[in-house]
């Protein structure tokens, strides 16, 4: 369950959405745009020098918004584009990408080149994955999971599909507890010395345990939806207010998004 | 398996949200039909169900561990139009919790994990164990094939998606702009670690989750009959 701590890193995060930075502050509704607007850009994006412009104005944002660089660069960095280095490795090799020898050397008494054509395909393809994660988790941390799902039922997204993940991202945290207890039942009884046989038998075990306690608590959640009014559309209670500085940081967007299209 | 963004081009990404808009829409429709109002819980359950299976590393020979997508899994256990919408949710909280999918690439995650994974296993199942009981071996053997054919149906798709990006997007120069690697290497590398690693897995967790459903509560095995 190695990914267990990074996965409640990440559930718990909520806190930097309740600080009051550039973001944060910032109409939800509008935030969504701007970062989806950013996104596209980055994706139609054909120079790593202008995507490096687009990272840095990320963590520019990141830094308005009080979050911690570290941790966010630790928290962006730490899965996808790590992984998209790993797979953009063997592309700066002449056998992927043939091109202009930048460096050369011998690998089990083969000569390998790493060619210019290879590396600067690589730099653009993990930049534009480390850009579009980043922006992603930055929308991801600045606004409120509740906001955030009143948005997509703003753009039209269809109710059965909103309700669907706003309860089902309460369920997660129900979830992650019951794995974590009972993962901490089998560790105190067990030990951690488990053949894979057994360990695999105990993992099996420990999802169907969670699917049958899952089950049987529908027709608790069920009336307790009932019981607070629920009529088959979810009421919101807060609207959004848009001002003049949200305005302001739309057009910002709009406008960095046009200038890489520019570029493209 | 989740397709990150910057590794398909906007075509791509614009036609596998295009693809996918009908699919959802029959989906509804299908589960407002099916589902009873008291169940609708039951979606967000397995959504999460699906989330929280990801985060089971199941160990492998050979002292590495891999995880199980659990769409098959949940296609069997609410039914294949539930689990399209169950799966879609599990993977845009991921995508909007963890950035694990991207947001241009839900279309085609979506695609590959709750359409084509979801219906090809789902359908497998229902072949395999035609006049099978509930409680027998052949429903766990049923469901752990079924989960291996999904999960490499659905890596054969993103092998394909992959691999065509070189085609689709490259420099005057031939340098790609997406993801590097061509058909032949996208789809070998997809679909062998699949084969031969992932698909077993998932076959494995799914197979051992029905019996040990069959031992617990035969009655959530036979809910989607």
């Amino acid at each position: 369950m190695s990914a267990l701590s990074f996965f409640k890193d990440a559930l718990y995060a909520d806190a930097y959405a309740l600080k009051k930075g550039f973001l944060q502050s910032r109409d939800p509704r509008i935030n969504v745009a701007a970062i989806l607007l950013l996104i596209i850009a980055v994706l139609f994006v054909r120079d790593t020098a202008v995507l490096v412009w687009l990272y840095t104005f990320c963590l520019l944002l990141a830094a308005c918004s009080k979050i911690n660089l570290l941790f966010f660069i630790k928290r962006t960095w730490f899965f996808i584009p790590l992984f998209s280095l790993f797979i953009a490795v063997p592309a700066v090799f002449n056998f992927v990408t043939p091109g202009h020898p930048v460096f050369m050397f011998t690998l089990l008494h083969h000569p390998v080149t790493i060619t210019r054509e290879g590396l600067s395909g690589a730099t653009l393809f993990v930049m534009r994955v480390a850009t579009s994660v980043s922006l992603v988790i930055l929308l991801s941390l600045t606004t409120k999971h509740t906001e955030l799902l009143k948005v997509l039922r703003i753009l039209k997204i269809p109710q059965l599909f909103v309700m669907t993940l706003g309860m089902c991202y309460r369920y997660i945290y129900l979830f992650v507890e019951i794995i974590e207890h009972t993962h901490l039942a089998i560790k105190s009884r067990a030990g951690t010395n488990i053949k894979h046989k057994k360990g695999r038998e105990i993992a099996t075990w420990s999802i169907t345990n969670l699917w049958i306690r899952s089950y049987h608590l529908n027709n608790q959640v069920y009336s307790a939806m009932l019981s607070r009014g629920y009529r088959g559309e979810p009421q919101v209670l807060h609207e959004f207010k848009t001002t003049l500085r949200d305005w302001a940081w739309i057009t910002a967007a709009a406008a960095i998004s046009t200038l890489s299209f520019a570029v493209y | 398996m989740h397709i990150p963004d910057g590794y398909l081009g906007p075509a791509t990404s614009g036609f596998f949200y295009a693809a996918m808009v009908p699919v959802w829409m029959v989906c509804s429709k299908m589960v407002k039909k099916t589902l009873k109002a008291k169940q609708v819980p039951l979606l967000a359950i397995g959504a999460a169900f699906s989330f929280v299976i990801m985060m089971f590393n199941v160990p492998i020979p050979g002292g590495s561990t891999g995880h199980a997508v659990g769409g098959v899994l949940v296609a069997i256990l609410l039914g294949p139009w539930a689990a399209t919408i169950a799966i879609t949710v599990a993977l845009v909280v991921q995508a909007l919790l963890f950035g694990d999918g991207g947001i241009t690439a839900i279309g085609a995650n979506c695609f590959n994990m709750a359409f084509v994974s979801v219906f090809a296993g789902y359908y497998a199942y229902r072949f395999l164990r035609i006049r099978a009981a509930a409680n027998s071996t052949r429903t766990v053997f049923a469901a752990g094939v079924a989960a291996y054919i999904g999960i490499n149906a659905a890596a054969l798709c993103a092998g394909i998606e992959f691999g065509l990006q070189p085609l689709l997007y490259h420099t005057a120069a031939g340098q790609p702009l997406y993801c590097p690697y061509g058909l032949k290497v996208a789809i070998t590398t997809m679909s062998g670690e699949h084969l031969l690693v992932f698909g077993w897995i998932e076959a494995i967790v799914t197979a051992l989750v029905v019996k040990y459903l069959q031992k617990q509560d035969l009655e959530l095995l036979t809910l989607n009959q």
